[in-house]
């Protein structure tokens, strides 16, 4: 195989493993040589998985499941490599807290829920980045612990972190679950304040895996290669001592071969920052209790038929017998 | 409409405006069509919203497609239609090419692929056209920098050598045979080697 392997991000900070990567050759030191594309939406990362366009990605487990199931068309041929990052999510709104705390499980969230949503005047519209996010199951989760039902008390929007931030501050948006380093950069402009997020909902929950597709699929070599070399990046990006290095490699522009990402929002978030929800970089094989309770929710809100998900359990490593190959879906 | 069918509504959401009318206008020369585009400021979900469209052709560069993916699995009873990717399982070549080229197309979920398949070729053909032009000029503009900096190169070098403008471009038309590279990348590292001379 000559051509490269395209492997697709977004914007966040949780693409930094892949970057990393890519810029100290980590990739070609085992033997891969690696294109990243940089995609404006979710969906192009799927449509690409689906359709050839990208042989590798950066991706949330739920959106990662509907497309090998056939959501975008026709059954993609993906299979989960590692786990790039746990957390890091935040969930925001805007106006006033009335608690000037985080929003505690029970009674004490509800209270609080009420007399901001007394304040902003309406059925509180929340955005969460896609439908089939880890973020809308852990905003569902955190709106359950406060006793607010997500189909009847809010009205669920998606739109792009960075246009979030935007509607935040025109008020067409009352608040929102946003992956790192946009919640961050959001309570630094002062446009909305953080009420929960992964550490108080789930905490280390299973948040970026690196999914390929494919050949790259079917390729054992490739597939450690890739594997070693991302394991060296997650190592790299977990060291608090290399945290100015990643910041300065994800704010660095597009064409430099970065995500133009916040400077300062993004060093909070990264492993040894200030932030809360910062980001936890681990590597390794999925295990049961990461996709079970995803599972279990996209079941739960409707998504998926019983059998499918018998199919989608063997994407944990524990269901499978360590030495055996991968079974396709 | 000549037989009698209700206009097909189709929305033109091209994040290149220049692009998108010239799509819409295309568009508009069949008559069964209602041609509708998506204004700069507005969301996509917004216009899909407010026009209930029966086929929306989306520049997939535009970030706010994620919100089309979510109008089924919210099954929100304002949306009364639902529009869902449009994919053709038989037809592999033309969606690859569609997505190759950057273009796809939502559908309102029971429309025949007869009457999406035309609209998508013509839209493909479009943005195959601008790439070409696009890349034309890039290549057009990559060769005037070059010239330019071979012509800056050469003053450079006949000023120091005291020579005419035909023994400069010899010598780096050797230089480049020599070392077997293009003229434009010889003249630029005389010229960085000369601003380095200046410094010193």
């Amino acid at each position: 195989m000559n051509a490269p392997i395209r492997i697709g991000v977004l914007r966040l900070a949780d693409s930094a493993p892949v970057i990393m990567a890519h810029r100290q050759g980590l990739f070609a030191r085992h033997g891969l040589e690696t294109e990243i594309v940089v995609s404006p939406s979710w969906a192009n990362i799927a449509d690409g998985l689906a359709w050839k366009k990208l042989d590798a990605a950066v991706i949330f487990c739920p959106l990662a499941m509907m497309t090998a199931l056939g959501r975008r068309g026709h059954d993609a041929f993906l299979r989960p490599l590692t786990t790039i990052s746990r957390g890091g999510n935040t969930i925001m709104l805007r106006g006033v807290n009335p608690v000037e705390t985080i929003w505690h499980a029970g009674s004490h969230g509800r209270r609080a829920f009420d007399v901001w949503r007394s304040s902003i005047g309406r059925r509180p519209r929340i955005a969460v980045v896609h439908i089939y996010s880890t973020h809308l199951l852990i905003l569902r989760r955190f709106l359950k612990m406060i006793d607010v039902d997500m189909e009847s008390d809010i009205e669920l929007v998606v739109m792009p972190p960075v246009d979030m931030i935007h509607a935040l501050s025109e008020k067409k948006i009352d608040g929102g679950c946003v992956g790192p380093p946009w919640g961050a950069e959001a309570e630094r402009l002062g446009v909305a304040f953080r009420v929960g997020g992964s550490s108080t909902v789930f905490p280390d929950h299973v948040e970026k895996i690196m999914v390929t597709s494919g050949g790259l699929s079917c390729s054992e070599e490739q597939a450690q290669a890739m594997t070693l070399a991302l394991q060296e990046a997650i190592t790299f990006c977990q060291t608090p001592h290399y945290q100015q290095d990643v910041t300065a490699a994800l704010a660095a522009p597009l064409p430099a071969g970065g995500l133009a990402l916040p400077a300062e929002a993004t060093r909070s978030v990264l492993p040894g920052g200030s932030e809360q929800e910062a980001i936890n970089f681990v590597a390794g094989a999925l295990q049961k209790h990461d996709i079970e309770w995803i599972i279990n929710d996209m079941v739960a809100l409707g998504w998926l038929e019983n059998s499918e998900q018998q199919t989608l359990m063997r994407w944990s490593a524990s269901n499978t017998m360590a030495s055996a190959p991968f079974i396709p879906l | 409409m000549g037989d009698g069918r209700p206009a097909l509504v189709v929305l033109v959401a091209d994040a290149n405006p220049r692009r998108g009318s010239a799509l819409s206008e295309t568009l508009r020369g069949d008559s069964s069509l209602r041609v509708l585009t998506v204004p700069a400021e507005m969301a996509l979900i917004d216009a899909v919203q407010l026009h209930a469209p029966d086929v929306v052709l989306v520049d997939m560069a535009r970030a706010d497609r994620d919100a089309l993916d979510s109008i089924r699995a919210l099954s929100q009873p304002a949306q009364e239609r639902p529009i869902a990717l449009f994919v053709d399982e038989d037809d592999a070549a033309l969606m690859e090419t569609a997505f190759d080229t950057g273009i796809c197309s939502y559908n309102v979920v029971e429309t025949p692929p007869r009457d999406v398949k035309p609209l998508l070729r013509a839209a493909i053909a479009l943005y195959s056209r601008f790439r070409r032009t696009r890349e034309e000029l890039s290549e057009a503009q990559r060769i005037l920098a070059e010239r330019k900096l071979i012509d800056q190169a050469k003053r450079c070098f006949m000023k120091n050598e005291k020579t005419s403008e035909t023994q400069a471009h010899r010598w780096l038309q050797r230089r480049a045979m020599q070392t077997s590279r293009r003229i434009a990348a010889v003249a630029e590292e005389y010229l960085a080697a000369q601003k380095k001379d200046d410094l010193s």
